[in-house]
């Protein structure tokens, strides 16, 4: 018999082991088994050690936690739960700050974006009328709204593309932090418990 | 069974109070599990409490199809074998093979022979300890929950086929130290 033989009948031997601790082992099987430890010491003692962990483990009682375990886990499942309350909150004020940032910053831009469309279309007829409304609104602005409506034009009209990607990307954020923020939105906790 | 899916309904709508009643009904064969798998008292509280935890804050990925006892198992199970594998205590397969329990090499009592809870305790945790996590793992579900390959299977998100082999492969480890004794 060479060794790869030999190896792959032990294998074998091995698994009947394994499968006759677990009573999966047929008739046929346990005979076969039987009769290789019969005439196998090596296998006979690997049998007989595989035999006593097994009884040691299956004597072996299942072991209860420490007295108070109920309530340690309610105490910290509670501590888990303020944590995450608490991150919650945080991001919850950032998102609301920058949204009302944002819509402020989207106001100005209307405002400045409606002055220059009314210096672009001002002559034409059929809005004449809206843009002298939108002239009365603009010079009740006064001397720093108009600085800063030709400003923001300026800004606009040099940099408009990328200010229309940081735009797109700060809407994007906010979608992504509302979206953040209902998903994970905490259930109010209802009764806690005493182990 | 109806008691307890009715608790876990009313720990999906936030009652805590119910779900501490399935804390109670299961903290034995949890802390149990975690106990086998990391064998110190004091890390197997922390990984069993860790269990409930994360149960309750997945508790709505829960199959009601599914034995509530052998999900709480799986948490347990995972957690316990990234813990080992985190610190690094899972045995490193050398040519010598691992070192063989302190009753296999001693004069202390035989398995056979009749030796206190505590001892015994300590001689199942020093054979455990010879382990890889993943088999040690497998055992524990066979010998201390009796559960099926089928079940240890799906408690540990793997097959059938390989069940089989990591008992056989852990079995013959463990017969092969206390020869070595």
């Amino acid at each position: 018999m060479d060794v790869v033989e030999r190896c792959e009948r032990e294998q074998q031997v091995t698994e009947m082991m394994s499968l006759a601790l677990d009573g999966l082992l047929d008739e046929v099987g346990r005979q076969r088994l039987q009769q290789h430890l019969d005439t196998c010491p090596a296998c006979r003692a690997e049998w007989q050690a595989m035999q006593a962990v097994s009884t040691l483990f299956e004597r072996s009682a299942l072991v209860g936690p420490p007295l108070g375990f109920a309530v340690r886990v309610e105490r910290r499942l509670e501590s888990k739960q303020k944590k995450r309350r608490r991150t919650f909150g945080g991001v919850a004020v950032l998102t609301s700050s920058l949204s009302l940032a944002g819509v402020t910053v989207a106001a100005v831009c209307l405002v400045v974006l409606g002055i220059v469309a009314w210096q672009w279309l001002g002559d034409l007829q059929s809005v004449q009328v809206g843009m002298e409304a939108a002239s009365q609104v603009a010079s009740g602005m006064g001397l720093v709204g108009k600085g800063a409506s030709l400003f923001l034009g300026d800004l606009l009209l040099r940099y408009g593309a990328p200010l229309l990607f940081a735009l797109g990307a700060g809407v994007a954020v906010l979608v992504g932090l509302w979206t953040w923020l209902f998903v994970r939105r905490p259930k109010s906790p209802q009764n806690g418990y005493v182990g | 069974m109806d008691q307890e899916r009715a608790w876990i309904e009313q720990a999906l709508q936030g009652d805590r109070k119910a779900f501490g009643y399935l804390v109670r009904a299961y903290e034995r064969p949890v802390y149990n599990l975690t106990y086998r798998m990391l064998g110190d008292s004091a890390e197997a509280e922390d990984a069993a409490q860790e269990t409930f935890v994360r149960a309750y804050t997945k508790l709505a990925t829960y199959q009601p199809g599914r034995k509530f006892v052998n999900w709480l198992l799986s948490i347990a199970s995972h957690h316990c074998i990234d813990r080992l594998r985190r610190r690094g205590r899972a045995p490193q397969m050398s040519l010598d093979g691992p070192s063989p329990p302190e009753w296999i090499t001693s004069n202390a009592p035989q398995p056979d022979q009749v030796v206190s809870k505590k001892e015994e305790r300590e001689q199942v945790r020093q054979i455990l300890d010879t382990l890889p996590p993943d088999y040690r793992a497998a055992v524990v579900l066979r010998y201390w929950y009796d559960l099926s390959y089928r079940e240890i299977a799906a408690t540990m998100d793997t097959t059938e086929s390989a069940i089989k082999s990591r008992l056989h492969r852990a079995r013959r480890m463990m017969a092969e130290n206390l020869q070595a004794g």
